[in-house]
């Protein structure tokens, strides 16, 4: 929490140019205020690190938006996110006019989207921000509070003002009735639904695609029933379980093996499936701390694998289940001839994947003491160490491309402006075809494949950052429900 | 007419006939004493002397007791229960070895068979005989040529030669096991025995995945091996000369479960309790981060927005990008 335009200060911007920096940062959910405790009169800022993190997810949230309901929702999510906090019914206004544009056809009725926009408040995927205390007026610094229950009402929209300003062709909603009202995506919801397409994946590894379908279901229950922070799920029952697979209209083979499917997924060693009771038929929930822990082990099992061999690998997995080890109980079991054990050992140490312990033996005054050395992984220590070396590869993958976009700048923005021309042009009927081609090689083919390769170079590093942000999931997820297990 | 045979006395030194006579005594008495010892196998004691050679001098017996002593022809021990005293037969022929070997040699021979199945270091017989180092190893390569002793090569100290008795299998502490020749460890040999077992589970697998509509329980039963029934198929393909046993099947599968490809799972089979293993696929078929440059980076830590390695000049996301 800094005050950041102090005349003394190297970054001196201007009061008016911070003023409405902090405005943006708190309409988009990346600054909150409050009152600061040394004096009631003044506000403090501070930053929400995750929602600035997960400015990175929004292609993700996008996409499974659309995967699991359809177009309309995915619109409605796009404009949420680009303003930040809106009411509802200036969403779903222009929303109504994102997809009006895209197809000129037909009109979407604002009815169809208020009902999208009130299934995905159903779902938890946004949230109302909470709105100015009774006594907020009477204070300098106001103070926001919203109450458990109203947090994902849906208010009554009036359909007929914003279909009347669509039919006008408006750009703006004006005044409507529900503007004090404003929503904002929640990204806690989102994260447990990354989470959740992680742990399905795993399942449908361990088993098989139907198992997947099942513990899709399962998980649906149990978030249902379940508070978000708690480090594990409410249990459900096999009868409520049951249930669901016979009204979600499942695949015949999973009706037919339920109870067999059920067992294999209990049974398996990932943990995806606790049984903490016997009762109505089994009771089933799930450990985040004990199935996290496992994923994590996993990512740091692939890094080791890719970074050092499968040599090192079974002597990394071999210590983390075997706890502590010593190094000739290590090339022994392993079955390593012992220079390659001794060398891999080091590597491991070296970057801090392995740690030692020292244990003295002898108690002898005199004599130089010998003493024991085990190796052993501090879990904890070596996924933050990891998960630092994480987030500097998102960074430095970030980096890259911008790099890779500046200093190519004036040849995209070349590339950019004949491409839109190129566009109005044909657009226009009646201009001749030579005038066409002749704009076309302004631009030498070279430099047309080079703009091609810098756009394919850029779509990489965005692929490649959305993969370094699954693992840090993963690895952020593991340390949560660690400490929240404590 | 027969001739007449003349049997020849033999001229008998008439000066000391006690000598002879006891010397005498004493051949026939051992030979009794040696007789009666092969009669109870298992051992006679002082009482059973007196009763069978009640005729006996102590002094006699004493003295002839502890000739066949140290001509290793019998032993003292203890019985397990009351601890009396016992004599038995010693069965080892060492007194035919003793003959042909001076005294020095006999202090080393003991001491090498006293090792008995583990074997002796050239140190340890230089402790326990307090003989000099040059003179132990003309003995041992005497020993040697003879064909007496042997020098098998342990594991355990690093290449350094272990002394047993020539017709004594070396026990396994020493060589190894199956893993190890001379001293070796056979690495090759380890991983072909890997990825063959390995190779045999995933076939397992297969044949389980065929059975999928009968449900996934069925599957995955199906896909257990039992680490006898693995033995046996390695043993059946001949691809190692000799036989390896149950055991060491066990540690080659346990490190493919350290490789995390396999899992063991304990099974009761009637009263004892087998161990079985399967494939089983990762939680994740990688982790994400590897697949860009800065997830498998050696240099990752010494990276920053200047200097030497950064991310704008990086060679490894040049190459990658390419």
């Amino acid at each position: 929490m800094e005050k950041l335009s102090a005349k003394s200060d190297p970054i001196y911007l201007g009061e008016a140019i911070v003023k409405k920096a902090l405005a943006v940062m708190i309409q988009h959910n990346l600054v909150k205020f409050q009152a600061s405790e040394r004096n009631n009169n003044v506000a403090e800022y501070s930053m929400m690190h995750h929602n600035v993190y997960c400015l990175i997810r929004y292609p993700k949230y996008l996409y499974m938006i659309k995967r699991i309901y359809g177009t309309s929702e995915e619109i409605l999510l796009e404009i949420l996110l680009n303003l930040g906090q809106a009411s509802a019914s200036n969403v779903i206004f222009h929303s109504a006019n994102r997809l009006n544009e895209a197809n000129d056809s037909e009109v979407l009725s604002p009815s169809a989207l208020h009902q999208s926009f009130q299934r995905l408040a159903q779902d938890n995927f946004i949230i109302r921000c909470p709105k100015l205390a009774e006594n907020a007026t009477l204070l300098k610094v106001p103070t926001l509070e919203i109450e458990e229950k109203e947090k994902f009402a849906v208010p009554n929209v009036e359909i007929e003002p914003i279909a009347r300003m669509l039919k006008e062709k408006a750009t703006q909603l004006g005044g409507h009735c529900d503007s004090e009202i404003i929503w904002r995506v929640n990204h806690e919801r989102f994260d447990i639904e990354l989470r959740n397409v992680i742990l399905v994946n795993a399942a449908a590894r361990r088993v098989d695609t139907t198992a997947g379908e099942l513990y899709h279901l399962i998980l649906k229950l149990w978030r249902e029933s379940s508070n978000p922070d708690s480090p594990a799920t409410t249990p459900v029952s096999y009868n409520v379980i049951k249930d669901a697979v016979r009204k979600n209209d499942s695949s015949p083979i999973l009706l037919e093996h339920f109870d067999h499917y059920l067992r294999v997924l209990h049974e398996d060693s990932a943990g995806l499936i606790d049984k903490p009771g016997d009762a109505g038929g089994g009771q089933f929930n799930l450990d985040y701390s004990k199935v996290f822990e496992n994923l994590a082990c996993a990512s740091l099992d692939s890094i080791v694998l890719e970074r050092f061999g499968s040599k090192a690998l079974r002597l990394f997995r071999l210590t983390r289940i075997q706890k502590f080890m010593e190094q000739d109980q290590m090339q022994n079991v392993a079955m390593i001839p012992a220079k390659e054990a001794k060398m891999f050992t080091y590597k491991l140490l070296e970057h801090n994947f392995l740690q030692i312990k020292e244990l003295k033996k002898g108690t002898s005054n005199f004599a130089p003491v010998k003493s024991f050395i085990l190796y052993h992984v501090d879990l904890p220590q070596v996924v933050r160490t990891v998960l630092e070396a994480s987030y500097k590869g998102l960074f430095n993958a970030m980096v890259r491309q911008m790099h890779d976009l500046t200093e190519n700048k004036r040849l995209l923005e070349k590339h950019a402006m004949l491409e839109s021309m190129l566009e109005r042009l044909k657009g226009d009927d009646g201009v001749p075809e030579e005038e066409i081609a002749e704009l076309s090689d302004t631009m030498h083919p070279a430099e047309k494949s080079l703009v091609e390769k810098i756009h394919l170079m850029s779509d990489n590093l965005t692929l490649g950052q959305t993969q370094a942000d699954e693992t840090i999931l993963i690895l952020e997820s593991y340390l949560k429900f660690k400490s929240k297990e404590l | 007419m027969a001739l007449k045979v003349v049997i020849k006395k033999e001229k008998v030194d008439d000066a000391r006939p006690r000598q002879s006579a006891r010397d005498d005594d004493k051949t026939e008495i051992e030979a009794r004493i040696l007789e009666l010892l092969r009669k109870y196998p298992k051992g006679i004691n002082d009482k059973i002397l007196e009763t069978h050679m009640p005729n006996l001098d102590i002094q006699i017996r004493v003295d002839v007791i502890n000739d066949l002593l140290t001509k290793k022809k019998m032993k003292l021990f203890q019985a397990p229960g009351t601890n009396e005293l016992f004599w038995g037969l010693n069965e080892q022929p060492v007194s035919i070895k003793l003959k042909e070997v001076d005294k020095e040699e006999n202090v080393v021979m003991r001491i090498i068979e006293e090792a008995g199945n583990k074997g002796i270091l050239n140190k340890d017989i230089r402790d326990q005989s307090g003989l000099n180092l040059t003179t132990i190893n003309k003995i041992l390569k005497a020993l040697e040529g003879k064909n007496l002793i042997k020098s098998v090569l342990s594991i355990s100290v690093a290449k350094i030669k272990v002394y047993m008795l020539f017709d004594l299998q070396p026990d396994r502490s020493v060589t190894g096991g199956s893993w190890y020749t001379d001293g070796e460890f056979e690495s090759e040999l380890v991983d072909i025995v890997n990825q063959q077992c390995y190779r045999m589970l995933q076939q397992k697998a297969e044949a389980a995945k065929l059975k999928a509509m009968d449900g996934p329980l069925i599957v995955r039963n199906a896909s257990f091996l039992s680490s006898k029934e693995i033995c046996q198929m390695i043993s059946d393909m001949n691809i190692v000369k000799f036989n390896l046993t149950v055991e060491e099947i066990e540690a080659i599968l346990e490190t493919l479960v350290y490789d995390g490809k396999i899992e063991m799972r304990m099974v009761s089979d009637g009263d004892e309790r087998i161990k079985t293993y399967r494939i089983v696929e990762t939680l994740l078929s990688s982790a994400a981060i590897v697949r860009i440059p800065c997830g498998v980076c050696p240099v990752i830590v010494k990276c920053g927005t200047a200097g030497e390695v950064q991310p704008k000049n990086c060679v490894y996301y040049d190459q990658w990008l390419d």
